[in-house]
């Protein structure tokens, strides 16, 4: 949604490496993760738990720093950025992210107003503007006017979460990171966000889509990469990845969705995934010891 | 929130208490009817006309120096109190922000404040800094000040790492907003609390430190030096140490109010208890059918 120059991807990330902890206790988050997102698209991260998708976001975000590797954002490499310059960068509302929890993300103490325009209010947009912007992105998300005054505590976890939304919109960034926006709500509301999502994405906005569901993130992502033990082993459009799974931890995500019946593998089918993954990861793990 | 406060009944008395007392702070020395240093032969006499809550030891007017004594014992609680309060809670939320050095620093500096034995402490700022009432206060309020420290940094640690302060520290929210937006409202009311109980203590720790001849010089009155003479006579007038101490408990009791008053109005609960009085005035104003569950009503 920025004006700058359109050809540059908006998020490039070559050959990431993040390691948690010092010497004997050092463990490897991510391992040789790269990453593209072009303007406009959306691009959905997958992966178990423990698979590094929330490193990466926060990678991404200056919240954790990278051991090695680069990361550009909107042409801006920020691998070595001090505090001073991401608070700058951040400032300027160029990356925005949705907590996977509708729950903790909100200050229970503000209004749904206060949280929404808080980051025109940090950008220095005067009240009223911010407010009025406010009100706009609350109408995006489709919520009425009328839950400005309240707090978070009265609202739904699905009108919670989509505060959330409308409040990473507000400062029009050119990439909103995602994670697991849906999966602490219920079905219906599921839909009701994935929705706003996809009208997002046709509106131009890029996404990274993080999620631990292949269902929820196929109808939304343009493509797929794939996360397994801190490495990206699949990145693909994402038809392809859903038709013509090519990684046996990818087919095993494919076969175990219940929402992609087609697709649905059969019992014995993922077990014998399973077990050659296993002998893959042994066979990985081997040579380093 | 002061409206928010006087709107609650346990706010409105908390306020009316602080205010008497003030007032008596205030007007006390100006009010006591006679010379509250003057020695009668009469000692220890019960109370009469001329002498409304008797006379101590050596004769002189209790009531007057209750009067008296008000300004020098409710200003010194206060101030041991805020003393406390800015040298215990800034450093306490900041030192959850400012990097590794200054956390461990404060740290370090708060354990040493409360392994350190008060009275030698006492003793050794006095003869730093000479005797006086506010050295008094400053050795009193430095002494508590890791109540405050400890009190305001675990609250502090509480939000500090949630999403929401996460999310306004991604949309590049400096420090000072993180703590002005997000963690003040939080950090207030256990720091409030901890403000009260300090009052009390005050009162008690500033007389204690006369007995040694530090701060309050003897002939002076205070509440807290009142009550611990009128114990020393507790066989001749059993009735005596009761009004110094009502006072001192008015005045606890009070800010102990207020500081509940003020945990209520604030934070979450507290914005619910508000709202949820607004939201009955709003289903008031237009009684809409509740279709929750399928049923109306």
């Amino acid at each position: 949604m920025s004006d700058d120059d359109d050809s540059r991807p908006v998020l490039d990330v070559a050959d990431l490496e993040v390691h948690y902890g010092l010497r004997r206790r050092r463990r490897r988050a991510l391992h040789g993760v790269s990453l593209t997102v072009n303007r406009g698209e959306t691009v959905g991260v997958i992966g178990e738990t423990g698979s590094g998708k929330s490193t990466l976001a926060r990678a991404v975000l200056g919240l954790v720093r990278a051991t090695s590797g680069r990361i550009t954002i909107a042409g801006e490499e920020v691998t070595g950025y001090s505090s001073q310059q991401w608070r700058a960068l951040r400032r300027r509302g160029v990356v925005q992210y949705v907590f996977q929890d509708p729950l903790r993300s909100l200050d229970p103490d503000l209004t749904v107003e206060e949280s929404l325009i808080e980051p025109l209010l940090i950008q220095g947009v005067p009240r009223a503007e911010a407010a009025a912007r406010g009100r706009a992105y609350l109408a995006r998300v489709r919520l009425a006017d009328d839950l400005l005054g309240r707090l978070p505590g009265e609202l739904s976890g699905g009108q919670r979460q989509r505060v959330a939304v409308a409040r990473a919109l507000v400062s029009e960034p050119s990439l909103i990171i995602l994670d697991e926006p849906v999966s602490a709500l219920d079905s219906a509301n599921r839909v009701g966000v994935l929705e706003i999502l996809k009208e997002l994405r046709d509106a131009g906005v890029s996404l990274v889509f993080i999620s631990h569901d292949l269902g929820s993130v196929v109808g939304v992502a343009d493509r797929i990469a794939v996360l397994y033990q801190g490495e990206i082993v699949e990145v693909g459009p994402a038809r392809t990845i859903i038709k013509a799974p090519g990684h046996p931890y990818t087919r095993l995500l494919v076969g175990s969705a219940p929402t992609l019946r087609s697709a649905s593998a059969s019992r014995a089918e993922r077990e014998a995934l399973r077990a050659l993954l296993h002998a893959r990861t042994e066979a990985d793990l081997a040579p380093a010891r | 929130m002061v409206r928010r406060i006087l709107g609650l009944r346990a706010g409105r008395v908390a306020v009316g208490i602080l205010s008497a007392i003030a007032l008596l702070a205030i007007l006390g020395p100006v009010l006591a009817p006679q010379d509250p240093f003057l020695t009668r032969p009469e000692t220890l006499a019960g109370p009469s006309w001329a002498h409304w809550l008797g006379t101590d030891y050596l004769g002189r007017d209790v009531f007057s120096r209750l009067l008296d004594g008000s300004r020098t014992s409710v200003l010194g609680a206060v101030q041991v109190a805020l003393i406390g309060l800015v040298a215990g809670a800034v450093p306490g939320i900041l030192s959850v922000y400012l990097g590794r050095a200054f956390e461990w620093l404060t740290l370090r500096a708060a354990d040493t404040l409360i392994a350190l034995p008060f009275l030698v402490f006492a003793v050794a700022v006095t003869a730093l800094l000479g005797n006086g009432i506010s050295q008094a206060m400053l050795v009193v309020g430095v002494l508590v000040s890791p109540l405050f420290f400890r009190v305001s940094r675990a609250a502090t640690l509480a939000v500090a790492r949630s999403q929401y302060v996460e999310a306004a520290l991604i949309s590049g929210g400096s420090v000072g907003w993180l703590v002005r937006r997000h963690v003040w409202g939080k950090v207030l009311p256990p720091i409030a609390v901890a403000l009260a109980q300090t009052i009390g203590t005050g009162f008690i720790v500033v007389s204690s430190l006369t007995f040694l001849g530090i701060g309050v010089q003897p002939p002076e009155p205070t509440w807290g030096g009142l009550l611990a003479s009128d114990l020393g006579y507790l066989a001749y007038q059993p009735w005596a140490p009761v009004v110094p101490a009502a006072l001192i408990m008015a005045t606890v009791w009070g800010s102990n109010l207020l500081a509940d008053a003020i945990r209520d109005v604030s934070g979450e609960a507290g914005r619910t208890l508000v709202n949820s009085r607004r939201a009955h005035a709003r289903r008031l104003d237009s009684p809409e059918p509740l279709t929750a569950g399928g049923t109306t009503r």
